[in-house]
């Protein structure tokens, strides 16, 4: 791979014409990269060197940098430990001659991993313009023993801190948009399901939704002030919209006999995409904010399932060939795209902050991990969560 | 249940999982557990487009007995009553219209395929068809409740159409005696 990376490297430097040419990596399997060197980033022992390392994973998580020297950019500065971490970071595009960031990051030693993420999102965005991800963090179900609980993770899979501890099953965590408050779907009464919603800043949930027959989460409004979920107390899985903190809950799909589920917003609040079974089998159907009847969206695949409607389209779990992939459809024109591979099954599709990157579930020899997707091209990345059945990502955008 | 009971609870799981299982999970730090703000208790019941509207939760919370009949099963992806399961729930309604205090749970569950939101209304309209089934019986709405499950409690844990067959089922946990 390296071999062929670097020929193709010494072919684009023979085109005077591309600008920073010999610095973009391109191969059939990757995603074009901006080379950055991080050489001159000095990093005292312990703390510092987690800083650069950290920083330096993340650049490559991001999916827009390789590493190298001499680069386009590189990063200047240091990263000492003492009483807390202390870091500073100048970004600079060395064929400009200029700096592109030069900032501080101060903060407690506990802070480094989180103090890194933030710099390298700010490098991100310095030289691409693009939002980063690393700062996001993870909702994430998890089995324990017969259960499963909600854990929490940084979006590199560090950090892993376990939230719910009920001894029941919790499922399908959804972020409210501060990043402080997610609902998610409980049995831990009776085997009945509840909806609660949890304040991470202060460890206290309440109960917003407790009907008879199933409370499943859907997505909260990009404003913070609704909720959508699926109930079946008037008899028939429908999609209903409540306030976040409580209230009547208002029903915005009606049908007898056919099963609704997962229903999410669109990015400006004026549309939701859903599921439904109505044909015979689970397809994807919008809906206005205000319900009605539902408009029928896909239409490859034999089950079409899990949307997440993101600035870049709509991300799904589709059933083609005998597997379970994640796809991407434009809710407009109806382009579909396939971003997993098929090598296994990909479900619970969650759009990154970034706009480019999907967290998912990844199944194989019936054991359940969380992986990366790339709609840029690179090959999908396993997040390190250690043993265990992982399922149900949401990250927060 | 009170908060205090429950946040007694969530320490009691929370020194489980440090000096339990969790010893396996390294990187996992041990969460404080959460507190309670409120409780919404049993929710109201629906009222449904034609009036069909399940009760209220109310009076279903207790010991239920599992298996005391036989559960009834499913094809992929469907939530229709097989003409070839339709006694076994016949025999339930006998047993309901003989017992008048009697209460039932509908919990309805699927196989392990598909997403897990879209299983758990599947299994709900499981359970909601055995119970339209049981009304046309003759049995009162009223005493009975649905639950999903969704694919979280396979009866059989293997991965084949043999397991998956047993696992999108209805079973019924009966509450009150003869």
């Amino acid at each position: 791979m390296l071999k062929r990376r670097t020929l193709i490297a010494l072919t684009l430097a023979a085109l005077p014409l591309l600008a920073h040419a010999q610095d973009i990596w391109i191969t059939k399997n990757m995603s074009a990269k901006f080379s950055i060197d991080l050489t001159e980033l000095r990093a005292s022992a312990g703390g510092g060197a987690l800083f650069v390392q950290t920083l330096q994973n993340d650049l490559v998580r991001s999916g827009w940098f390789s590493i190298a020297r001499p680069a386009t950019f590189t990063v200047r500065g240091s990263a000492a430990a003492g009483a807390g971490m202390s870091a500073a970071c100048e970004l600079l595009d060395n064929s400009r001659n200029r700096a592109l960031l030069n900032k501080a990051y101060n903060g407690t030693a506990a802070e480094t991993r989180r103090l890194a993420h933030q710099a390298a999102d700010d490098i991100v965005f310095a030289a691409t313009g693009k939002k980063g991800m690393n700062g996001a963090r993870l909702l994430l179900a998890g089995r324990m023993g017969g259960g499963k609980e909600i854990f929490l993770c940084d979006a590199d899979g560090g950090n892993l801190r376990q939230i719910t501890h009920d001894n029941s099953i919790s499922l399908a965590p959804q972020w409210a948009p501060n990043g402080e408050l997610f609902v998610y779907t409980s049995f831990r009464r009776n085997n009945f399901q509840e909806i609660n919603l949890v304040d991470l800043r202060t460890n206290q949930r309440t109960v917003i939704a407790a009907y008879p027959g199933i409370d499943m989460t859907g997505g909260v409004s990009p404003d913070g002030g609704s909720v959508l979920m699926t109930l079946s107390k008037d008899g028939n899985p429908d999609i209903y919209v409540q306030g976040l903190r409580g209230g009547a809950p208002i029903r915005l799909t009606k049908s007898i006999h056919a099963g609704q589920a997962s229903p999410c917003w669109s990015p400006d609040g004026n549309a939701i995409a859903y599921v439904s079974d109505h044909s015979g089998q689970p397809q994807l159907y919008l809906i206005s904010r205000g319900g009605g009847a539902g408009k029928l969206l896909t239409s490859r695949g034999s089950q079409n399932v899990a949307p997440d409607w993101g600035g870049e389209g709509i991300a799904y779990c589709s059933r083609r060939g005998g597997r379970y992939v994640v796809c991407v459809i434009n809710p407009a024109t109806r382009e579909d795209r396939q971003i997993s591979p098929g090598d296994c099954d990909y479900e619970d599709p969650s759009w990154a902050p970034d706009g480019r990157h999907i967290f998912c579930t990844r199944t194989s020899g019936y054991r359940s991990t969380i992986c990366m997707l790339d709609t840029m091209g690179d090959a999908p990345l396993a997040l390190p969560l250690g043993n265990g059945d992982w399922t149900s990502p949401a990250c927060m955008r | 249940m009170t908060a205090k009971t429950w946040i007694m609870a969530a320490l009691v799981v929370s020194v489980a999982v440090t000096f339990g299982t969790g010893c396996k999970r390294t990187k996992v730090k041990p969460g404080s557990g959460l507190g309670q703000n409120s409780e919404l208790l049993n929710g109201t019941g629906g009222t449904g487009l034609d009036g069909n509207g399940l009760p209220g939760r109310p009076g279903f919370d207790g010991a239920l007995v599992n298996g005391q009949f036989p559960t009834v099963f499913f094809d992929f992806d469907s939530a229709q009553v097989k003409e070839g399961e339709r006694a076994k729930v016949a025999q339930v309604a006998e047993y309901l219209k003989a017992n008048a205090g009697a209460t039932v749970v509908l919990s309805g569950h699927t196989d392990e395929r598909g997403s897990q939101e879209y299983n758990t209304s599947l299994g709900e309209n499981r359970a909601l068809a055995v119970r339209e089934a049981l009304t046309q019986d003759g049995v009162d709405a009223a005493r009975m409740q649905t639950r999903s499950m969704g694919e979280e409690q396979p009866k059989n844990p293997g991965h084949d159409e043999a397991a998956w067959s047993q696992n999108r089922r209805v079973e019924f946990q009966v509450l009150g005696s003869k």
